[in-house]
């Protein structure tokens, strides 16, 4: 015999402010199996708990329904409070009450009625309530950086120094990303390089990191604790192991005019190349689509230059299959493609440039050692137009959001200007100076205030050529008035994107992304660093535009998630899983199609004999996330969800 | 030697050679308009095959009864093209094994004539074009436009009248080919999602479950339509939800036997981003 107890919560003002929780308890209180029936100003407290424990105690209650809030406030809750009363914390059941009803009417009858019906159908659902186990499952404490930007390194190096392993996977041939193409960084002016290349070489040399460059994740399979990662790494032609980084290659190779592409075309390359000086590892690779070897058969100068052989054109891209238990990505940004923007000129005239292309100049391990010449005929420029939210903020050619960080290396290029060149003259166009964060006001001032950069309050709508200079056309909107600057150089404060293959990664990782392509997390303020897949976490620029400082906390918070996780060997899981009726599987494998976990494998009937009878469906409960997408699926119903089976589903249903 | 006495001698060849333990074909009806499956175990039954305009069944229904291919043995069955798509959609739900099917295939002529169709393997007849062009008989398509026409509440009068009418014999079930579930929806009771007695409302469950159940995956053989003891124009809520399905997905069932099951797949390339 059911004996449920049902516990009305009034939210403070929230419930019963719309619903009258005292018609709700007569009329659930004759419901048939309703033990006990109560209300209470806020259930979820600590005196409404003991509430409901000790009703369970008195009434060797069999099941529970709360009506409150919404399962994914509070079920965790009262499941808790269940369990200490020695009531199978899956006999509990949560009626929704307050966002699907309170929240959403307005005639205080017509809420009651219907917080009667939801109330109602999860007693009847309750009724037929299967005690449960959660499932444990091993947790393999190593975890997965992807993406090797200062995001990824600074994640790889806080989870082993907790004494567990990582293995961080890049794509280029070094790791560091976009900081290592900065010049000095805001707010505090300190060399990028200066501070990025110890994390880097501490990366490297850690012996509970396994760095990964030149290779990407292929194929991410299993859950939380258990995945199974495919990790493809493209041939370098050169052997790590033997490789010392002396570079003597790189000397003799013949193609010398590969367009850089750390250097933003600044500069050349050859084809055998480290991407820049400090790279991490110091090992080259061969651009195998630019050697002459790769392309005629001839030449392998490099070889025949190498000491010590480490050069070998035999060398095969590899794929190894890694277990993890924890998937962290840090995957990074892009500027944007400026030449949308016809009217700046950007790709047109060589001395429109975008904000990284300066901070390669102002770099004093950049093309011109860090002189700020202009890049068409190498003079230094005495004017510099800059142009601040050239893609962001403007939803009609380029992105709808802040990119964040251009307001402030805005001020930094104005001010790395004037201090390299004496006399200078650098004039901003701004929509707004945004300026949020710790020192970082002050920095923006300082650049006005000391450094004399120019700040006018308007949009550009026109950079063309006239005499050898390049005119800026705008308006200032303070004084109301066209203005005019004839400048040596332009920057633009390109915006910051996505990875152009964003959205690609993130289905083959099975992770969510936004409109434009940046990753989501699982609550915006409360789980900031989570996905919405468990044991996949986030962090720096791939989530949205972040500067430094932003991205090293997102890093240190996913690391510390991670952490957490491995700090039990045992996960424990929701028995929430769904499990397949062999005797009436017709084995169509719709449900192996439809399943989004690949949870569902193939099983051989056999005869006593081992003739195969037939094939049907199977759950692997470790990989089944409970979605039940594959009980829709099946046509001949042989597939049920604990804890949400037909029988439940139907009762509630038939209840209302 | 006609097509009829062609077929009869392949048939005995295959079952002499044991390239195959059964055919299934047509034999003698109760009428002369009739025909019934004819099942030859020896090259002698074999001689007792008929094939001419009255042979419209969809024999492949057969292929599907439980454990008939369990033991890895061929079987050669007469088909049409329609016969053949369901063959296809069978094997893309791995009900079968496309190399335990040998294919007696053959066309109807303008209702009349009885060609032979090339190829005995499933992957001999490249039907997809075909298929794809393939439309009902001019009179259910000619209904099938009329009902489109129709207002909300006519179509619904329209169909409330004939579902009134279902017996709930599962006949249209039994026939179809792509009904092979060892056990049906409506044969659940714990719980009863789709009532068994025949009033209107259980019947509406019923028929509409089982158009759901065959979006996608019908043949448009029309055997349920003709199995139908009270005519209900089945095929027409078939043929609708093909089209659907053809609009939606650009998916067409039955075109090749690589195709997977349409509404449990994704591609990867999907527009929708509610897809992760
Ligand atoms: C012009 C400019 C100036 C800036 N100046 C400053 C400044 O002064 N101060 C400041 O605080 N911030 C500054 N920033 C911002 C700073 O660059 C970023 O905050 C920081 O680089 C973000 O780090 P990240 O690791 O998230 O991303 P990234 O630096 O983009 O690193 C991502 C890494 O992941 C790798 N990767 C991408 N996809 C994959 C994949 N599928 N598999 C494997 N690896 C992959 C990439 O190759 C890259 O190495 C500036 C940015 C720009 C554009
Ligand atoms: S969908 Fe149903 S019938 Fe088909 S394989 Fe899965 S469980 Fe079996
Ligand atoms: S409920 Fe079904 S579809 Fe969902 S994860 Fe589990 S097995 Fe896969
Ligand atoms: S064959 Fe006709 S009467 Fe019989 S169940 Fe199907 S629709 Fe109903
Ligand atoms: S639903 Fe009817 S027309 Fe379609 S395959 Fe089945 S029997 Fe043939």
């Amino acid at each position: 015999m059911a004996k449920i107890g049902v516990f009305v919560c009034h939210c403070g003002e929230n419930i019963a402010s719309k619903v009258d929780t005292g018609i709700l308890v007569k009329s659930l209180s004759d419901h048939p199996g309703v033990e006990i029936c109560q209300e209470y100003k806020y259930f979820c407290s600590d005196p409404g708990q003991e509430t409901v424990k000790r009703a369970i105690r008195e009434h060797n209650l069999t099941g529970v329904v709360v009506a409150a809030c919404s399962p994914r406030m509070h079920e965790t809750t009262f499941r808790k409070a269940c369990a200490e009363a020695g009531l199978n914390p899956y006999m509990l059941e949560l009626a929704n009450i307050r966002e699907q009803c309170s929240w959403v009417h307005s005639e205080k009858d017509q809420a009651t009625s219907k917080a009667i019906e939801i109330t109602r159908s999860l007693v009847e659902k309750v009724k037929r309530n299967n005690e449960l186990k959660p499932i444990s499952v091993p947790v393999t404490r190593r975890a997965l950086v992807i993406g090797g930007g200062i995001a990824g390194i600074q994640a790889a190096l806080d989870i082993a120094g907790a004494g567990r392993e990582v293995v961080l996977v890049e794509r280029e041939p070094s790791i560091g990303g976009h900081m290592s193409q900065l010049s000095e960084t805001f707010p505090t002016l300190d060399c990028s390089q200066c501070i990025l290349t110890p994390r880097m070489v501490e990366a490297i040399q850690h012996p509970k990191i396994t760095v990964m460059t030149y290779s990407e994740v292929e194929e991410v399979d299993g859950y939380i604790g258990n995945f199974t990662v495919k990790i493809r790494t493209k041939a370098r032609y050169v052997d790590m192991s033997k490789c010392t980084g002396c570079g003597d290659c790189i000397q003799k190779c013949p193609v010398k005019k590969i367009s850089n592409e750390f250097e933003l075309g600044l500069s050349n390359r050859t084809a055998i190349y480290t991407p820049f000086a400090q790279a991490v590892p110091n090992v080259p690779v061969i651009d195998k689509s630019r050697c002459t070897y790769f392309k005629n058969g001839k030449c392998k100068i490099c070889e025949k230059s190498c000491q010590i052989d480490a050069i070998d054109f035999e060398q095969q891209e590899s794929v190894e299959t890694i277990e993890f238990g924890a998937i962290v990505v840090a995957t990074g940004f892009q500027i944007q493609d400026t030449s949308v923007y016809g009217e700046y000129g950007y790709g047109k005239y060589k001395d429109v440039i975008t904000g990284l292309h300066f901070e390669r100049l102002a770099s004093a391990s950049g093309p011109t050692a860090g002189k700020i010449q202009r890049p068409s005929d190498g003079k230094e420029p005495e004017t510099v137009v800059f142009i601040q939210c050239a893609g962001s903020r403007d939803p009609s050619k380029g992105v709808k959001y802040c990119s964040k960080i251009c307001c402030m290396y805005t001020a930094k290029h104005a001010m790395l200007y004037a201090h390299k060149h004496h006399g200078s003259n650098s004039k901003i166009f701004y929509m707004d100076i945004r300026a949020a964060g710790k020192g970082y006001d002050e920095f923006t001032r300082r650049a006005i205030e000391e450094d004399e950069a120019d700040y006018l309050r308007g949009r550009v709508s026109k950079v063309f050529e006239e005499n050898g200079k390049l005119i800026v056309r705008g308006v200032d909107t303070l004084l109301g008035k066209p203005v005019e600057v004839a400048a040596d150089m332009v920057v633009l404060a390109t915006a910051m994107t996505p990875q152009p293959d964003a959205k690609q990664f993130a289905k083959r990782i099975g992770i969510g992304y936004d409109e434009y392509g940046f990753f989501n997390e699982a609550h915006l303020k409360l789980r900031p660093v989570e996905t919405a897949k468990a044991g996949i976490y986030l962090c720096g620029a791939c989530q949205s535009p972040k500067d430094i400082p932003d991205s090293v906390s997102q890093a240190s918070a996913a690391a510390a998630k991670v952490l957490g996780l491995f700090s039990r060997e045992q996960l424990e899981r929701e028995p929430v899983v769904a499990a397949v009726g062999e005797s009436t599987c017709a084995g169509c494998w719709g449900c192996v199609y439809a399943c989004p976990y690949n949870a569902i494998e193939q099983k051989d009937i056999r005869d006593r004999n081992g003739n195969l009878v037939k094939q049907v469906a199977s759950v692997n409960p470790g990989l089944c996330q409970g979605c039940g997408t594959c009980v829709t699926f099946c046509r001949s119903n042989s597939i049920d969800l604990a804890g949400f089976t037909e029988k439940q589903i139907f009762a509630e249903v038939m209840a209302l | 030697m006609g097509i009829q006495e062609q077929y009869r001698s392949e048939a005995a060849a295959l079952l002499s050679s044991g390239e195959v333990k059964l055919v299934i074909g047509f034999g003698a009806g109760s009428t002369a308009d009739r025909r019934r499956p004819l099942f030859a175990r020896t090259p002698d039954e074999a001689q007792k095959f008929v094939l001419d305009a009255a042979c419209i069944a969809n024999l492949s229904t057969y292929l599907v009864t439980e454990g008939l291919l369990s033991d890895g043995k061929k079987v050669a069955v007469f088909l049409k093209p329609d016969g053949i798509r369901s063959i296809n959609i069978l094997i893309s739900e791995a009900q079968l094994k496309p190399e335990q099917v040998v294919i007696l295939g053959y066309a109807i002529e303008n209702g009349k004539e009885i060609t032979p169709l090339e190829g005995r393997n499933i992957s001999d007849f490249s039907i997809g074009e075909q298929i794809r062009s393939l439309t009902p008989p001019p009179h259910i398509l000619q209904e099938a436009e009329r009902i489109e026409e129709m207002s909300a509440t006519e179509r619904f009068e329209f169909w409330k009248e004939h579902f009134a009418k279902c017996i709930k014999c599962y006949a249209c079930r039994q026939v179809c080919p792509m009904c092979y579930c060892r056990r049906c929806i409506v044969d659940v009771n714990q719980p009863q999602w789709v009532s068994t007695s025949s009033h209107t409302l259980g019947n509406f469950e019923w028929n509409l479950v089982r158009a759901f159940h065959l979006a996608g995956r019908c043949a448009a053989c029309g055997a349920c339509d003709r199995a139908c003891p009270v005519n209900i124009p089945l095929r027409l809520v078939n043929y609708r939800m093909g089209k659907e399905v053809i609009d939606a997905f650009d998916y067409c069932a039955g075109e090749n036997s690589n195709q997977k099951p349409v509404l449990a797949s994704f591609k990867q390339d999907d527009p929708e981003t509610f897809i992760l």
